[in-house]
């Protein structure tokens, strides 16, 4: 008898669709995050091939490849060995990692931050233009910057000694550290995600009251006052939250690092890790993820505890609407700086990749040809074979086809299931399933994408099924992309008042109708947004993907190839290719349909 | 001393124009309410007068101090403008206690720290929020945060105190409540209050003189009861009194100085006024506040119940004449059977005349044809 009310307990729980999303998400995902962490944990402490020859020399040990062995971690932290080991592998690369995302969060919220105040708080001209291109850097791949500064700073007297655009028409030839090293990294990275801290923290300036600042206008504050008293601890929170999303995805970055770090000998964690797993010491490599995820991890619960409850914004519904402008001094010229800035954020490198790719000898804007697009024969004068040119090459076409594709199997999975969780927390809000699947859906953010892939190839070494596959690209993208629309989603959906839905319950609808007919199209701007992210993002990716496949299979990982194999003018075509394909895509969606990548993240 | 003008003040948001041409004399002391109905241009004006937004032409002066000129390209900043601002939703700073809130203010001032305690403790007393002195607003209902935001906007002791919609967000008890004692401060303090709302009776009860705006421009300026019984246009009339005054449609023709002929309710009147008026022959309005039509079995209209609406006090009977729906206002509990029969008087020398282009023309007396 018990036992018969337990389970039609357990059936009339599953008859509600709100439960099952949860339930069915939750398993999902902790399936998806935990069984690879135990695997990553496992392989840490497992000796990879040229780990076993270098502990077995050093400390004539007898182990094999897969053997347990607690040498990964001491070696990587403690261990001397020709000189420093440690040092050079681990800790330089850590400090490195960690001083280039502290002022890569600076740069980003600085930057981002004033502009948004601007856009939300001057009378500042062009507002229009300013916002729809700051967003540019964001929108497009992270290295695209990294190519660009290469593309101008580059010089005979450093690094490969390719001669950058600034060299060939002046002759001046900048330092080494402002080529490559902590200083490009951190600026290249600061202003890419300077677009991220704009949307965020420009989304909570427009959402607070006016009338807050006014108050303390009224009391005779001054405008710096007011901004340090009352703006800046309003903000805060956004701004901590800026902080240390940008930090963890700085730390994570491997891109950046490797166009305009490692040809400077600047390492950071990715990179190392990159190159360990490459020449076989996969435990040491394993070792290092781990390090990422904890500090991933530490960042999470950081916010948590920065982000204290009792203060909390007192939503009162006011009239917001009359806001007036701080009136500028030297409105123009500040104005006309921005625009100038923006042109070199934005606009500038897609003429300098277009410029690039046409250059017979790089640097050398006299040898200007199309034959790296247009040539139907294999281009010669490399030391690899670079096959024909952009439009007629077999392998680019096959490498931009796979990429679509994925982009596309990913975008709708992450949208889709975004739309689905928001759905199910918002129903069950309150409850702790519903914190609990949300807090999950965003874990794989504060999991860097480097260590994200590692983590997967940790799996596909134990799941041999999953090796190589296209499922498996799938699958790692997916989760890796689902925090930004899950968390688009539920805002989404805890807009709309539960009413909605039963009045369609009640006239019969069954679910999928609800959903389909009522639900999505009332909130499809923002849904839209869930699936647009998840494609930018994912046709743009790198490192992600860059241990999980071969060059071949994706256009950004054949990017990388070229130009790791110094052939800019085919990188430089291939990245103006994704700049376009991603401006594109991105703006036609947000003509279309008004989704756009500011409400994918969750601003406004 | 805070008398404040203002002179041919426009306000225009590209081809839309909020506020036309408005000149307003407001006299020290004073407790003026703006009103009308939402989007008609009177929070523009509170905040163009605070500062908080910048006229597009006109003339603004505080205390005999011009502190905005579009002339004289004179526009001084809402910080040095003396004055106090109560907003809509309170605009309290969430990161900050009830303490800290009412504090900033006396802190920007550079008061000195016993100086504030002092003053704190003693508005934190007034509003009777002592308790509340350590807590944060989002810790406190909306009548007690109502209570900070007063505290803080007094805590300076400003010569003149703006408010926007402050009670909106109140439930009606406390609402009540509250208008009591914004009118008691307002004799406590000795302050002008400028106070924007769009609730009539909240501007009838509280004002020594109503501003009365409709799409921007000025309607009307006087004391509540002037307003009341005496509007300037058929706008007036209807936006002022609940339940609103009847307007009948009527046929006019004027036989002497002070008299005129009145066709309406199927019935012919004579209007009596006491000054000579001036009313153009023909289609008019009348109208009449449901107070000046008494039911009574010997009244000299004949009508039906069309709805009895009794709320204790007193009883709102609506009369239907012909095709002409009135409303009539009891002291009392009354109730008529839907449909039954009654009659009525038109009563009181505040029966108005309003004339094709909605003015009005003058106020009297209906004498019934025998």
């Amino acid at each position: 008898m018990a036992k018969n009310n337990f389970s039609n307990r357990v059936l009339s729980y599953f008859t509600k669709p709100s439960n099952v999303i949860v339930v069915a998400f939750l398993i999902i995902l902790l399936s998806c995050i935990v069984y690879p962490l135990y695997s990553v944990l496992n392989l840490s402490l497992t000796v990879g091939q040229m780990d076993s020859l270098m502990y077995n020399s050093l400390f004539g040990l007898h182990l094999k490849k897969g053997d347990f062995s607690l040498l990964n971690i001491t070696m990587l932290m403690f261990g001397k060995f020709e000189k420093d080991y440690s040092i050079s592998f681990f800790w330089s690369p850590l400090w490195n990692s960690i001083r280039m995302s502290v002022y890569a969060s600076a740069i980003a919220v600085l930057v981002g931050g004033i502009v948004a105040w601007l856009i939300t708080r001057s009378d500042i001209k062009y507002k229009k233009f300013i916002s729809a291109v700051f967003v540019f850097p964001y929108i497009m791949p992270s290295w695209t910057l990294a190519l660009v500064w290469k593309n101008v700073f580059a010089n005979s007297q450093v690094g490969t000694g390719v001669v950058g655009m600034l060299e060939s028409l002046t002759g001046i030839c900048v330092p080494s550290w402002f080529v490559y090293g902590i200083f490009p990294c951190s600026l290249v990275m600061g202003i890419h995600y300077a677009p991220f801290a704009y949307i965020l923290i420009g989304g909570i300036l427009r959402n607070m009251d006016a009338n807050l600042e006014e108050a303390a206008t009224i009391l005779k504050a001054d405008r710096w006052r007011i901004i340090r008293k009352v703006t800046l601890p309003i903000v805060m929170p956004a701004l901590i939250s800026t902080v240390l999303l940008v930090f963890s995805s700085t730390m994570a970055s491997y891109a950046v690092p490797v166009f305009v770090g490692s040809p400077g000998n600047f390492y950071v964690l990715s990179t190392m890790l990159r190159a360990l797993y490459s020449s076989s010491y996969s435990g040491q490599s394993y070792v290092m993820t781990l390090v990422l995820v904890l500090i991933g991890v530490g960042m999470l619960s950081l916010n948590q505890a920065v982000i204290g409850k009792r203060k909390s914004f007192t939503t009162v519904t006011g009239k917001s609407g009359q806001v007036s402008y701080v009136k500028l001094k030297g409105n123009t010229v500040i104005s006309v700086i921005m625009v100038v800035l923006l042109f070199f954020m934005a606009i500038f490198p897609i003429f300098s990749f277009a410029l690039e790719s046409l250059c017979e000898v790089q640097g050398d804007y006299s040898t200007l040809t199309l034959k790296f697009w247009l040539s139907r024969d294999p281009i010669s004068g490399f030391h690899i074979a670079v096959g024909e040119g952009i439009l007629f090459n077999p392998a680019i076409w096959k490498a931009l086809g796979g990429s679509l594709l994925l982009s596309l199997v990913v975008s709708l999975v992450v949208g889709t299931s975004g739309f689905l969780i928001g759905y199910g927390v918002s129903k069950k809000r309150g409850s702790r399933a519903a914190t609990l699947l949300s807090n999950v859906a965003f874990f794989p953010y504060l999991i860097p994408s480097m260590a994200f892939g590692s983590i997967f190839l940790a799996v596909s070494t134990k799941l041999l099924f999953l090796r190589g596959t296209f499922f498996l690209l799938v699958l790692v993208a997916s989760i890796k992309y689902l925090p930004f629309a899950s968390r688009s989603g539920t805002s989404a959906m805890m807009q709309l008042s539960g009413e909605i839905e039963e009045a369609a319950i009640i006239v019969g609808a069954p679910w999928i109708t609800r959903m389909t007919k009522i639900l999505f199209p009332i909130q499809k701007s923002s849904f839209i947004s869930g699936y647009l992210l998840p494609f930018v993002s994912c046709i743009r990716e790198l490192s992600l993907f860059v241990l999980l496949t071969t060059s071949g299979t994706l256009i950004t990982t054949l990017l990388s190839y070229f130009d790791e194999r110094n052939v800019v003018q085919m990188s430089n075509g291939i990245n103006l290719l994704i700049v376009l394909i991603v401006l594109i895509v991105n703006f036609t969606t947000n003509k279309l349909t008004g989704a756009s990548i500011d409400k994918g993240i969750g601003g406004n | 001393m805070p008398e404040i003008l203002l002179k041919n003040v426009t306000k225009k948001w590209g081809g839309f124009t909020a506020v036309e041409n408005l000149n307003l004399e407001i006299e020290d002391g004073a407790f003026i309410t703006l009103l009308g109905p939402s989007g008609c241009g009177k929070t523009t004006t509170l905040r163009m007068i605070a500062g908080l937004e910048t006229p597009s032409s006109g003339e603004i002066q505080i205390g005999g101090k011009v502190v905005f000129s579009s002339e004289q390209g004179i526009n001084i900043s809402a910080a040095k403008r003396d004055i106090g601002f109560l907003f809509q939703n309170y605009a309290l700073w969430p990161h900050m206690t009830v303490y800290q809130n009412i504090a900033f203010g006396l802190e920007t001032l550079k008061w000195k720290k016993p100086d504030i305690e002092k003053r704190v403790a003693e508005m934190l007393e007034t509003l009777q929020i002592t308790q509340f002195a350590h807590r944060y607003p989002s810790e406190l209902s909306g009548g007690q945060q109502q209570r900070v935001a007063i505290a803080r906007t007094l805590a300076p002791s400003p010569k003149v105190l703006f408010m926007d919609e402050p009670l909106s967000n109140l439930d009606a008890k406390l609402r009540g409540e509250m208008r009591t004692e914004l009118k008691r401060l307002h004799a406590d303090t000795g302050s002008t209050f400028v106070y924007v709302t769009h609730d009539q009776l909240e501007a009838m009860t509280m004002a020594t003189k109503i501003c009365l705006m409709k799409e921007g421009v000025l309607q009307q300026y006087d004391p509540p009861l002037k307003v009341y019984s005496l509007p300037a246009n058929r706008f007036v009339a209807d936006f002022v009194g609940n339940p609103t005054m009847n307007f009948i449609p009527a046929l006019v023709k004027k036989t002497s100085d002070k008299v005129a002929q009145v066709t309406m309710l199927g019935e012919k009147f004579d209007f009596v006024s006491e000054t000579p008026f001036d009313i153009a022959e023909g289609e008019a309005t009348v109208g009449i506040r449901p107070e000046y039509l008494p039911i009574s079995d010997k009244g000299e209209i004949h009508g039906t119940a069309y709805s009895t609406l009794p709320a204790g006090m007193e009883t709102t009977v609506k009369i239907k004449v012909g095709d002409t729906i009135l409303s009539s206002v009891m002291f009392g509990s009354l109730d008529y059977a839907t449909d039954s029969d009654l009659r009525f008087t038109i009563t009181g020398n505040m029966i108005l005349l309003f004339d094709r282009n909605e003015k009005c023309s003058a106020h009297g007396t209906m004498v019934k044809h025998k």
